[in-house]
């Protein structure tokens, strides 16, 4: 394990997360469990501080903000997430809320990990440019990022009203539905993400259309349909939520959907349009 | 007395499911008339009706000649009901299985919600009917003064009563886990029976504020003070029109219906009406009527939750798993309870009489 690698460092920071979410299943579904009460907040405390310094060596590589690839971008959303959950969990206590975040960050982190091929070395080509000409630039992805991670804390949100939603409608009984927050009140959390995310993807889209309209050739063509397509998606949520049209259940399954597809569409979201051969992390490490 | 022996027919939740229930069950008006045939069956000498919205039961004490088949053949004419469909959907006893099955119901442990109290008193109050019609008489007076013994022996040495099966108590976690805190709910009550005051003692002991009562008593006969507006004062609530109940649905977040109306008073389509009105609040609906009161199609309506008498006691049930072994003790022990006291009841056949002298219903 080498702690001023960032993939090392992402593995790690990946495991505590893993600690944390099984640390926090065991907690729920075995009486006898005993550990530390505060164990899983403190493994994902520790992950947080491993994965922000994964992200800061990474950052240094770039000289920029690191999203520049598949695996930095997923990184950068999942970090995110948990920032979000640490800032909720200051106001709330959100035991079961920070496992549905530390299983999430656990899995989608190591199996963003264990393709390579989503980790270009794009910074060691011989005509590496910055990744972001100028500040603004660099604020608009960072915001566009942060609110991608409060739209997958919303997912989460909506995934624990699906599951509460059916246990009740099933006349269920077991303990993860006796241990997730009411519906009524996942509902009303899930707006307020909704409200948080689409005003920072909205003003990561004014400061990013400001420079698209100077520099318009820095943005493909399918990444601007996609951002507008993906922004235009959640304002229609929003504005069906806010209008009582959609809610409950279909607003859960809505927002989930919305959010896959935008994890989806990540690939498409890279600025400059690349020609050149990208290296892979293997052809770099036999350099 | 000494060529006495006891039957007993019935169909419950182990049988039959609340479809059929709902068909075997009698509605009070019919049990006078039924009383006056079943008296009539060649052979029975007493006989005593047990009628609640899960079990419906008839104990008899009859001749050695007597056919326990006629029970069955009697109920299921007098109900309109196919013979070997009530014989599918229904359980025979004689002797001592009569006074092993008396013990375990009274004592809640063959209810539906295991070690629920509500049905002693709904077996002392069939008592009570079966000696004011006369048709109560020394066999069946001993029977059940021993079967509210073996209740009371069993609630105090065993834990069969431990822990949450009330149904008021199982209402207010489901309500929970919809609404969050329960004190913020607001709750209606239709009807004024026993399950309605059982969910009022539970939300009021949470703080609920907003406690709604209304029942067809209220219209029928508004100046006499009937029970739902003393149970609105009783517990620090409010008294409704039942002529209004249904336009005022979308007020409420938790509504219980526990009459015996015998027909459906809450609607899909007012339902629908209701929701458009409060259209991102869920709402919670409790059918504790046996013939129910909500349409079951109302559940298919978005945001709605409705749960039936089955369902809340299947929820009661799962969080008593952890009491099955006190059930099984208790069980085990009211087994041999009833074992001596039939060889009592057949073998000390003055004894019995002298002792069923001075019973009562009133003692």
């Amino acid at each position: 394990m080498n702690f001023q690698d960032t993939r090392d460092l992402l593995w790690l920071a990946g495991g505590l997360y893993g600690v944390a979410f099984f640390i926090g299943l065991l907690k729920t579904f075995k009486n006898n469990f005993s550990l530390f009460r505060e164990a899983p907040f403190i493994a994902i405390s520790f992950g947080f501080i491993v994965h922000t310094r994964a992200l800061y060596f990474r950052g240094l590589d770039v000289h920029g903000c690191p999203l520049g690839n598949t695996l930095e971008r997923v990184q950068f959303i999942l970090w995110s997430l948990i920032l979000a959950f640490l800032i909720l969990r200051l106001l709330w206590r959100l035991d079961l809320l920070g496992s549905f975040c530390a299983g999430l960050s656990f899995f989608a982190g190591w199996l963003s990990l264990l393709f390579p091929s989503l980790d270009s070395k794009y910074w060691l080509l011989e005509n590496y440019q910055r990744l972001f000409s100028n500040p603004w630039v660099e604020l608009h992805a960072s915001i566009a990022i942060f609110s991608y991670g409060i739209f997958s804390l919303l997912s989460i949100v909506c995934a624990m009203y699906l599951v509460q939603h059916k246990a009740l409608l099933d006349r269920a009984t077991g303990k993860l539905s006796s241990f997730l927050p009411p519906i009524h009140d996942l509902e009303h959390a899930a707006f307020r993400l909704l409200l948080i995310g689409t005003l920072c993807l909205t003003l990561s889209l004014i400061v990013g259309g400001m420079h698209w309209l100077r520099h318009p050739e820095y943005v493909t063509s399918i990444k601007l349909f996609i951002t507008l397509i993906l922004w235009a998606g959640y304002c229609l949520l929003f504005f069906l939520r806010c209008s009582n049209i959609l809610f409950g259940s279909k607003f859960s399954k809505a927002s989930i959907a919305l959010f896959l597809i935008a994890m989806l569409s990540m690939g498409f979201m890279s600025s400059k349009d690349k020609s050149s051969t990208i290296l892979q992390p293997q052809q770099t490490s036999q350099e | 007395m000494q060529n006495q022996s006891l039957h007993l027919l019935g169909s419950s939740h182990h049988v039959a499911d609340l479809g059929i229930r709902e068909k075997i069950n009698l509605p009070a008006s019919a049990i006078d008339e039924f009383y006056q045939g079943l008296r009539q069956l060649p052979g029975l000498e007493e006989c005593l009706l047990l009628n609640t919205c899960n079990r419906t039961e008839i104990y008899g004490a009859a001749n050695n000649g007597f056919s326990p088949n006629l029970l069955c053949e009697y109920l299921s004419e007098f109900r309109k009901i196919d013979y070997d469909f009530l014989a599918q959907h229904s359980y025979q006893h004689s002797g001592e299985k009569v006074v092993k099955h008396l013990f375990e119901v009274s004592s809640g442990i063959d209810s539906q919600m295991v070690g629920e109290t509500e049905i002693l008193g709904q077996v002392k109050k069939a008592y009570e009917d079966a000696c004011t019609r006369n048709a109560a008489g020394k066999m069946l007076n001993r029977l059940f003064q021993k079967g509210f013994q073996a209740a009371k022996w069993a609630r105090t040495n065993t834990g069969i009563s431990k822990g949450q099966v009330n149904l008021g108590n199982v209402l207010c976690e489901l309500a929970r886990r919809i609404f969050g805190k329960v004190s913020n709910s607001r709750l209606l009550v239709i009807g004024a029976g026993d399950v309605a005051e059982s969910a009022l003692e539970a939300f009021k002991s949470r703080g609920s504020q907003a406690i709604t009562v209304t029942g067809r008593t209220f219209d029928w006969c508004p100046l006499s003070r009937r029970k739902p507006d003393e149970l609105a004062e009783k517990y620090g609530g409010f008294a409704l029109s039942f002529s209004k109940f249904q336009e005022s649905l979308h007020h409420f977040d938790v509504i219980l219906t526990s009459t015996a109306s015998g027909k459906a008073m809450i609607t899909p389509t007012e339902v629908q009406l209701a929701m458009k009105r409060r259209p991102s609040k869920p709402l919670f609906l409790i059918d504790a009527s046996v013939p129910r009161n909500i349409d079951e199609k109302v559940a298919r309506i978005d945001n709605v939750f409705l749960y039936n008498m089955d369902d809340v006691s299947a929820i009661a049930n799962e969080n008593l798993k952890t009491r099955e072994a006190e059930v099984d003790r208790c069980r085990h022990a009211l087994a041999k309870k009833a074992i001596r006291i039939w060889e009592q009841m057949s073998v000390q056949p003055n004894s019995i009489s002298s002792i069923n002298q001075s019973v009562t219903p009133n003692s």
